[in-house]
């Protein structure tokens, strides 16, 4: 009955579509990046320095415990203000979560490039069907872009 | 499965959907792998995602593994009828008992090769041990149709594996 069937792991972008699923109103875009995984998985693993580079409301990132895949940060905004922020993070795999943020990539391979999604999403929030919903969603949605541009701009520097 | 992780989920805590997919991914993965051998990706990909969308909507989470079950193996008959439909189709099809004998290497292979009713219920019976009533359960169906369904699938069943 329980003979083994080959089981691969679910590919970290279908995963992502997964957790969205579960994430009423959460905004999620992708961008294939002119860059090797190594070199984008590079970037998005080096929250301290370089979340701040492409997240323009975040000032600092620091790491203050980890276990393994699994780690807790302290953020602070450009504001001044300090969150702390639970993560999981793994080739591939990147999850981070505040008592009001959801921050999450994805990357897999592409021959010598890679797909790289991106997820933010403001929790316990109700998704607005109306006119000020899908502008906030737009802009939310702009924003992602503009991140996963700085990222591969990033990601282009380290590949060299 | 702990039911505070299940609950945690439903309340959109991400590490909590995070812990609760690594649960459930290997146990779809299975599931949709044997009802729908064709179509096993797209099959545990479409369960996990009606799994996780339909997740708030759960009122009892430590029944979670039956309501997974249940939409997982609805989700994997209809890939698997589909993929049937568009071999079919495609005109390329062959006989299911002459296919490639010499290649019947096990009885997954066996099984891949009935009709999907009587596949699934098999599936469910002899490889996930399930009761009838657990069946009739999971499908929507009434037990006496499982039993039926069974009798059929069986006597299918050893036809393809002896011939």
């Amino acid at each position: 009955m329980n003979d083994p069937v080959a089981l691969p792991d679910i590919d970290p972008i279908d995963r992502l579509a997964i957790l969205a699923a579960a994430l009423p109103g959460a905004a999620v875009r992708q961008r294939r990046i002119a860059a090797p995984f190594d070199a984008v998985w590079q970037v998005i693993a080096d929250l301290e320095h370089a979340t701040p580079r492409y997240e323009p409301a975040v000032a600092q990132v620091r790491v203050i415990e980890q276990h393994g895949e699994f780690l807790r940060l302290l953020v602070q905004d450009t504001a001044g203000r300090e969150d702390a922020m639970d993560a999981r993070l793994r080739p591939g795999w990147c999850l981070m979560q505040s008592a009001t943020l959801v921050i999450a990539f994805a990357a897999r391979r592409v021959g010598r490039e890679t797909l790289l999604a991106h997820l933010e999403h403001r929790r316990a929030q109700t998704p607005a069907p109306d006119r000020s919903g899908s502008h906030h969603r737009r802009a939310a949605l702009a924003k992602i872009d503009q991140e996963l541009q700085t990222i591969e701009r990033l990601a282009t520097r380290y590949g060299r | 499965m702990d039911p505070e992780t299940v609950a945690a989920a439903q309340q959109g805590d991400a590490l909590a959907l995070d812990r609760l997919l690594d649960e459930l991914a290997p146990y779809v993965r299975r599931l949709c792998a044997r009802i729908a051998p064709a179509a096993a990706d797209d099959a545990t990909q479409e369960a996990l995602l009606a799994v996780f969308r339909g997740l708030p909507s759960l009122r009892a989470p430590e029944a979670i593994m039956t309501w997974v079950r249940s939409v997982t193996v609805r989700t994997a008959i209809r890939l698997a009828r589909q993929h049937d439909l568009e071999v079919a189709t495609e005109g390329t099809r062959m006989d299911r008992c002459a296919s490639s004998l010499e290649g019947l290497v096990d009885i997954d292979d066996a099984l891949a090769r009935l009709p999907v009713s009587q596949r699934v219920v098999l599936v469910l019976r002899t490889r996930e041990g399930l009761s009838e009533q657990e069946i009739a359960t999971t499908l929507g169906i009434p037990a006496g149709t499982v039993k039926s369904r069974l009798h059929r699938a069986r006597a299918a069943f050893r036809e393809v594996w002896e011939s």
